[in-house]
């Protein structure tokens, strides 16, 4: 009680209302204005702008059901079914992009994790020591390392640009976008995994350990089932994100929302526009809802 | 059978189960067969010649300009590299690293002012302590309804990508740095909003309660009692989506403004891929260092 309240005295109180870090952010935010010649002035949009506001934010609660503009070549498909279809094929990016990343993070999660290595470090004086657990000790931090490098490489380059690279080098395909989302979600997901496997409680174990329990055995029945929960919560949150790096993609010419969405804004079709968004809107707060009772369930 | 087999076999059958979690798994599963499936991606006709005629096209531009058809020497590659450096990427780096900064800040403002108004044990007639003499339904229904606005505006904010921000602001601002910093401002704080909400939501009550029955009123409750409990976990979600910031930055100057995205698409028009890999690299370096920095900030916050 006595220590707990001498810190309490001694420090300063939270961070963020120190003098000191207030004027190191105030800075920082002086420095980018400054940085990036922004005059205040140019927020305000002009007129123009203000009336393109108005006439997009205008139909914001007037969303297009039937498909705007005159001349509607025939065959053309009804405006809900386009939508339907982006939205679905936003979906199948995201989804088949979530098994090479969720497979790719798990395998380099573990090897960035120190899971796997670190017990037969601690461990030397026990005397059960097989050449098996001396290679694990000797490799083990170099391995890790090198996952985790692995990782930050490709979680560093953004989906949009790992996207931007293979056009150029394959043109487009479908396969083009799933491997732009799957790479650096495998790097991101393997950082985050590997952080919860070692955050994971080890008393099973260790325990599954000192009977003699293999290595694999050890993590499967040990490890993995303490840190799957969050894994699995982290991962729906991430299809969710994936949700929106394929509605993102269709920028770059894949038929998701995102080229739809652009379509119909350089046409001026704002109504349009709101349909698609909406849509987009829904997608991710059905997966939102849908990874909050999960989360619920799993981790509380 | 044995009393163990036994135990085992009742032990199994009164394992946790639950029939929604069993159906998500399901459905997961149900998702990414059918994404696999009607995506598309099984017909992909694999390696044809003329993919690997691009690939090789590519593969020979990636080579630093006054390389390609020399063979590889170190001092050139560098040489040319510090210039376009010099030339415009670094100036291109530091934009980025500024349009990251200022956005998480005026993320973290509007997510900030957002958050206690999205606040149920903040945002009602009687915060923490409860009203002896109990608000009528109009004035509970009011507050009610201030939450769930306040809710639905955080979750439009972060439900549109920064992308889809951008492209439609740079519509309304024109081509300055000011699409891309709101972009990614209204974005992450519709995130920082409802993360911030949510913690000061679940904030020990005994502190807050304590100064409103001393008669604080809102605003004193929220600077001397809200403000100092929840600062440093807000700065940890500061900092966390900081690291997204750069990440994002780099990329929605692609849109045609200023940021390494900008000589990305410029390099990218003019099919100079060795260019445009450079400026890539210059982003991932970006990243990188921003990661490091977050993770040195939180855990002096973590500290402190």
């Amino acid at each position: 009680m006595g220590a707990e309240h001498a810190v309490t005295v001694r420090g300063r109180g939270p961070l963020a209302i120190r003098p000191a870090v207030a004027l190191v952010l105030v800075l920082a935010g002086a420095w980018s204005v400054w940085a990036l010649e922004l005059a205040p002035s140019a927020l305000w949009p002009g007129r123009e702008g203000l009336v393109l506001a108005g006439e997009f934010f205008g139909r914001a609660l007037s969303p297009s059901l039937t498909r705007e503009g005159v001349d509607i070549p025939a065959g053309t498909p009804p405006l809900l079914l386009t939508a339907l279809r982006a939205a679905a094929l936003t979906v199948a990016f995201a989804a088949a992009a979530m098994l090479p990343s969720v497979i790719g993070g798990l395998l380099l999660g573990l090897g960035a994790s120190s899971a796997w290595w670190s017990a037969d470090r601690d461990r030397g004086r026990s005397g059960r020591v097989t050449w098996t657990s001396r290679v694990r000790v000797a490799v083990g931090p170099a391995v890790s390392a090198c996952c985790r490098l692995l990782a930050a490489a490709l979680r560093s380059v953004h989906e949009l640009l790992w996207a931007v690279l293979f056009l150029a080098a394959l043109g487009i395909t479908p396969l083009a976008a799933v491997a732009a989302i799957a790479l650096p979600y495998a790097g991101t997901l393997a950082k985050v995994f590997g952080e919860m496997i070692d955050e994971a409680p080890r008393p099973a174990a260790g325990a599954l350990r000192e009977l003699g329990a293999a290595p694999v055995v050890v993590l499967a029945f040990g490890l993995l089932p303490r840190a799957l929960p969050d894994m699995t919560a982290y991962a729906l949150y991430r299809f969710e994100c994936g949700l929106r790096s394929a509605a993102v993609l269709g920028f770059f010419g894949f038929p998701t929302l995102g080229y739809y969405i652009a379509a119909s804004f350089e046409n001026l079709y704002y109504g349009e526009v709101w349909t698609y968004l909406y849509v987009l809107l829904a997608l991710v707060a059905a997966v939102d809802w849908w990874s909050g009772r999960v989360r619920e369930r799993l981790v509380a | 059978m044995s009393d163990r087999a036994r135990d085992i076999d009742t032990l199994y059958r009164q394992r946790p189960r639950s029939r929604f979690l069993r159906g998500s798994g399901w459905l997961a599963a149900g998702l990414v067969a059918a994404g696999w499936l009607g995506g598309g991606f099984l017909g992909d006709p694999g390696w044809t010649p003329r993919r690997a005629e691009n690939l090789t096209r590519f593969l020979g531009e990636v080579v630093p300009y006054p390389l390609q058809g020399e063979p590889w020497d170190w001092t050139v590659a560098v040489g040319w590299a510090r210039e376009i450096w010099n030339e415009r990427l670094a100036a291109a780096t530091l934009e980025t690293l500024a349009i990251s900064v200022l956005a998480i800040l005026l993320a973290g403002m509007l997510g900030g002012l957002l958050a206690p108004w999205a606040t149920r044990s903040f945002a009602r007639p009687d915060p923490f302590v409860p009203d002896p003499r109990p608000a009528g339904p109009a004035r509970r229904a009011a507050w009610n309804l201030l939450v769930v606005v306040v809710r639905v505006v955080l979750a439009l904010l972060r439900a549109i990508p920064e992308y889809v921000w951008a492209f439609l602001l740079l519509a309304l601002f024109g081509p300055t740095a000011w699409p891309l910093v709101l972009a990614l401002a209204l974005h992450n704080a519709g995130i920082l909003g409802k993360l911030t909400a949510d913690m000061v939501e679940n904030l020990e009550r005994s502190t807050l309660a304590a100064l409103r029955g001393l008669g604080a009123g809102r605003g004193a409750v929220a600077l001397a009692g809200i403000v100092p409990l929840s600062m440093n976990r807000f700065l940890l979600y500061l900092f966390y989506r900081w690291e997204t910031c750069v990440r994002e930055a780099t990329v929605l100057g692609m849109l045609g403004m200023v940021s390494l995205g900008y000589w990305i698409r410029d390099a990218r028009a003019r099919n100079h891929y060795d260019e445009m890999v450079l400026a890539m690299l210059c982003g991932a370096t970006l990243v990188i260092v921003g990661d490091l920095v977050s993770a040195m900030l939180r855990e002096l916050v973590r500290r402190a």
